[in-house]
């Protein structure tokens, strides 16, 4: 009986990483809030109402998802086939309701989308949590599945002239504010009153904080599971219907590498990888601050090669996060 | 006599086959502390598996207050009254003490909502109950384990649970922290809530219980009022069976030099000072209970751990600490204790898996030799007695027994000085055991130091020349192959801090 309880984290350097592991939201906000004044003192134009709404309609789609993501990495598990389900779900609705193809209701079309996008993500999930498959090879099988049966559909040509109800989830305004933003706050608030306020939203966390403690308290973890991969599926349709018309063209390239991006959010928000940690806010504010980077390297007015910047800085962020999530463990694993 | 909380009657439980509980029957009386005692593998865990419903017996009754408690179902037992707080490691680290306590039964308002305010107000009540001041909203992994383990105790009593199983609740506590634990099973039995205390530690066991359960072989040896038996008596009846008669070594072998020489080898709360010597020819056993830290030593001594103080000598060279590839070059080998994870690459052949130490040793040449490999499996398979279709088979189609001669044939080829063996026949069949002895015998002959940890007392007994006991990271004791007996070895091996057992060696 030697051993003394220690609970006060190590004082210092790992302190400080450990409470920013474990804050990150603060940090990512903090980061936000300095590059936009930074880049405005630069070009006063970059705080203009106009740019401003363009950069968070450009992050409608990660910030959706990334709520989905959150809880799915909160699990210990991962997800990478969003970017193909994305475009798959895509050419489904386009295909669905223009005039060229099957022509029905928009609201039909709506209606597949979001079933299809739950039900891929239903498959997911049985197949981690009842077929105990690791999940970043069950959906790197579904990304490359979906993508596959994407070339086919659309098979080299580009689906146009979307019908306006459909083009309304994207260029439409409900008081003058976007109805994709709408959309947006209202997945986020779900979000977090699911994390915060429900007995699902614990039992998440509590299954990915420690799975074996949670079968002990008569969890259903496999189920917790399936609902987390089948909530991502259905939010990428939610992503895919309020941004993908906004283009007016539907082709095969859409939603390509949309699957990194939100996994960068995800991790950059302070979600740990090894599962049990990680806020819908952090996600969310993440995924803000790479939609800046890419408007940011325009208005800092670098010249044309900079902007290609842009994914290096966002990988060069996910290394950060995950090495600073990995020294605040160690430091807190070894007292 | 009133009618007792908890009737248990014939539970039986086997795991492929292996009996690990049989037909056990205990009583327990409201506000009760009832003790259960047993070695290691003596059933407890099976019997408070099945009890909390973790796990379903394959015969038996649960009764509680008079009425049959659905087995095999942790909802059903926790309905019951009956509450398992598993060992500090079961709570959700990440998750603050409030959701820790009602996770998977949340008060709700409406359908779906957490009632939060009713929950803040409960877990506070709860919490004030047990007189512990915890900040409800940090998470656990910032509290101490001592509060960790009374926000155990909160979830728990958040069942209304009428009986409480507690598996070594003060296993990782400080003095003064299991000083108030022990101030609130006191109140907790005032307040008619029946307590199995699984403990190791005499102790408490003789301050605390009322009675006591021994379990020995998954069997139930008695019940017994504490105030009846002794503490010799309680060892002799945890050890009780028959010593295997199996024939001892004859010590006719004569001991070299000094091959493994450890001088106070510490980890700050792991193991204490650890000082051992182990000749050429010689069988040192190590024995202690789990959670002794006999494993820890072993891996800090063959470098996977790099200890905080203290030295490790092969053969008189200083070995640095924490390098693996050094300890190997030096002549050193640790068969571990789990050969699927750490001993054995299972998906490859048997034949890979006996030259994985030698690849790359100057012996076999810079390029690999089909030639000389296949020799050096060959001789291997013969030696060990190997029973398997041929070289070229996957090592996770062998059984068991044949694995173990695997994990023991590997260093073997690497031709080491000094081997420690952990458990190496845990889950082995009585056949191969008795091969891996013969080969760990044939081995000192030849004139390897050998290390062997154990659980098995009787192995210990057939095998070592001398015996070192383990408690709580310190040696507690050396025993003689001539004076030891399983009796002295557990006396030594339940030797606590603040115990005043007195040990006859």
């Amino acid at each position: 009986m030697t051993t003394q309880a220690i609970n006060k984290p190590a004082p210092g350097f790992g302190a400080t990483l450990s409470r920013l592991s474990r804050q990150r939201e603060y940090g990512v906000l903090a980061l936000l809030l300095l590059t936009i004044f930074a880049v405005s003192l630069v070009n006063h134009s970059f705080l203009a109402g106009g740019n401003i709404r363009d950069i968070l309609v450009s992050s409608v789609p990660a910030v959706i998802v990334a709520c989905g993501l959150t809880l799915v990495i909160v699990m210990g598990e991962i997800d990478i086939s969003m970017g193909a389900l994305m475009g798959l779900l895509a050419t489904v609705m386009g295909q669905l309701t223009t005039p060229a193809h099957a022509n029905l209701p928009v609201a039909v079309g709506i209606i597949v989308t979001l079933l299809l996008g739950a039900g891929i993500g239903l498959i997911n999930g049985l197949l981690v949590a009842y077929g105990r498959m690791p999940s970043i090879i069950v959906t790197l099988g579904m990304l490359t599945v979906l993508h596959g049966v994407n070339l086919t559909l659309i098979n080299g040509h580009y689906i146009t002239d979307l019908p306006a109800g459909l083009r309304f989830f994207g260029i439409g305004t409900f008081l003058g504010i976007p109805i994709s933003l709408w959309v947006t706050a209202a997945v986020v608030i779900l979000a977090i009153l699911l994390v915060r306020q429900t007995p699902l939203g614990r039992r998440i966390y509590a299954a990915g904080s420690n799975p074996e403690a949670a079968r002990l308290a008569g969890l259903p973890v496999r189920n917790l599971k399936v609902f987390v991969f089948m909530l991502t599926g259905l939010l990428v349709a939610v992503a895919t219907v309020v941004s993908v018309p906004r283009l007016g063209v539907i082709e095969s390239g859409i939603g390509q590498n949309f699957e990194l991006v939100v996994v960068t959010c995800v991790v950059v928000g302070g979600t740990s990888i090894s599962g049990g940690r990680g806020t819908i806010i952090g996600s969310v504010l993440a995924a803000l601050l790479l939609g800046v980077i890419s408007p940011m390297l325009i208005f800092l007015r670098l010249g044309e090669s900079a902007t290609y910047w842009d994914r290096a800085i966002q990988g060069a962020f996910i290394l950060v996060a995950v090495l600073i999530d990995h020294v605040a463990r160690s430091r807190r694993g070894a007292h | 006599m009133n009618t007792p909380f908890l009737q248990v009657s014939g539970l039986s439980k086997a795991y492929n086959g292996i009996p690990a509980l049989s037909g056990v029957s205990i009583d327990i009386e409201p506000g009760e502390l009832h003790a259960l005692m047993g070695e290691n593998g003596a059933g407890k865990s099976t019997l408070i598996k099945c009890l909390s419903g973790v796990v379903r017996p394959d015969g038996g009754e649960v009764r509680v207050n008079g009425v049959a408690v659905s087995l095999g179902d942790i909802r059903a037992s926790e309905t019951a009254g009956i509450v398992a707080l598993h060992q500090e490691s079961t709570a959700f680290a990440h998750l603050n003490a409030i959701d820790n306590i009602f996770v998977g039964r949340e008060p709700r308002i409406g359908p779906g909502l957490l009632d939060r305010p009713r929950m803040r107000r409960e877990a506070q009540a709860l919490l004030d109950r047990l007189g512990e001041k915890i900040d409800l909203d940090r998470p656990l992994e910032e509290l101490s384990l001592a509060q960790r383990q009374m926000v155990g105790i909160a979830r728990a009593l958040s069942h209304k649970s009428g009986l409480l199983i507690m598996d070594e609740p003060t296993a990782s506590l400080s003095a003064r922290e299991t000083e108030t634990l022990f101030r609130i099973i006191r109140q907790l039995q005032s307040e008619g809530v029946a307590i199995l205390y699984v403990s190791h530690r005499m102790e408490e066991v003789f301050a605390l219980s009322s009675r006591v359960t021994i379990l020995r072989d998954g069997k139930l040896v008695d019940t017994r009022p504490i105030a009846d038996v002794s503490r010799d008596e309680l060892v002799k009846l945890m050890v009780g069976r028959e010593l295997l008669a199996e024939e001892s070594r004859e010590s006719t072998v004569t001991l070299g030099e000094v091959m493994l020489d450890v001088r106070g080898l510490t980890r700050p709360g792991v193991f204490q000072d650890i000082s051992l010597s182990v000749r050429a020819g010689e069988i040192v056993g190590l024995a202690g209970l789990v959670g002794a830290g006999r494993s820890e030593v072993a891996a800090s001594i063959f470098g996977v751990d790099r200890p905080a103080s203290g030295s490790v000598s092969i053969a008189g060279k200083p070995l640095p600490a924490g390098s693996i590839p050094k300890s190997i070059g030096c002549g050193l080998a640790l068969v571990p204790e789990d050969r699927q994870h750490q001993g054995l690459v299972l998906p490859l052949t048997v034949g890979t898996n006996l030259l994985l130490t030698v690849l790359g040793s100057p012996s076999m040449g810079a390029l690999r030799s089909s030639d000389k490999e296949n020799k050096v499996v060959a001789d291997l398979m013969r030696d060990l007695s190997v029973k398997a279709a041929g070289p070229g088979i996957a090592a996770n189609t062998l059984s068991g027994g044949n694995q173990q001669k695997l994990a023991l044939g590997k260093w073997l080829a690497a031709a080491p000085r000094v081997l420690i063996l952990d458990e190496p026949t845990r889950g082995v069949d009585v056949g191969a055991k008795a091969d891996v002895y013969r080969i760990i015998r044939q081995l000192a002959q030849d004139g390897m130091a050998t290390l062997l940890i154990s659980s098995d007392l009787p192995e210990l007994l057939t095998l070592s020349d001398r015996i070192l006991v383990m408690s709580q990271g310190r040696i507690r004791g050396e025993l003689t192959r001539a004076e030891a007996t399983e009796e002295k070895i557990l006396a030594l091996a339940l030797h606590t801090e603040n115990s005043s057992v007195k040990v006859v060696a």
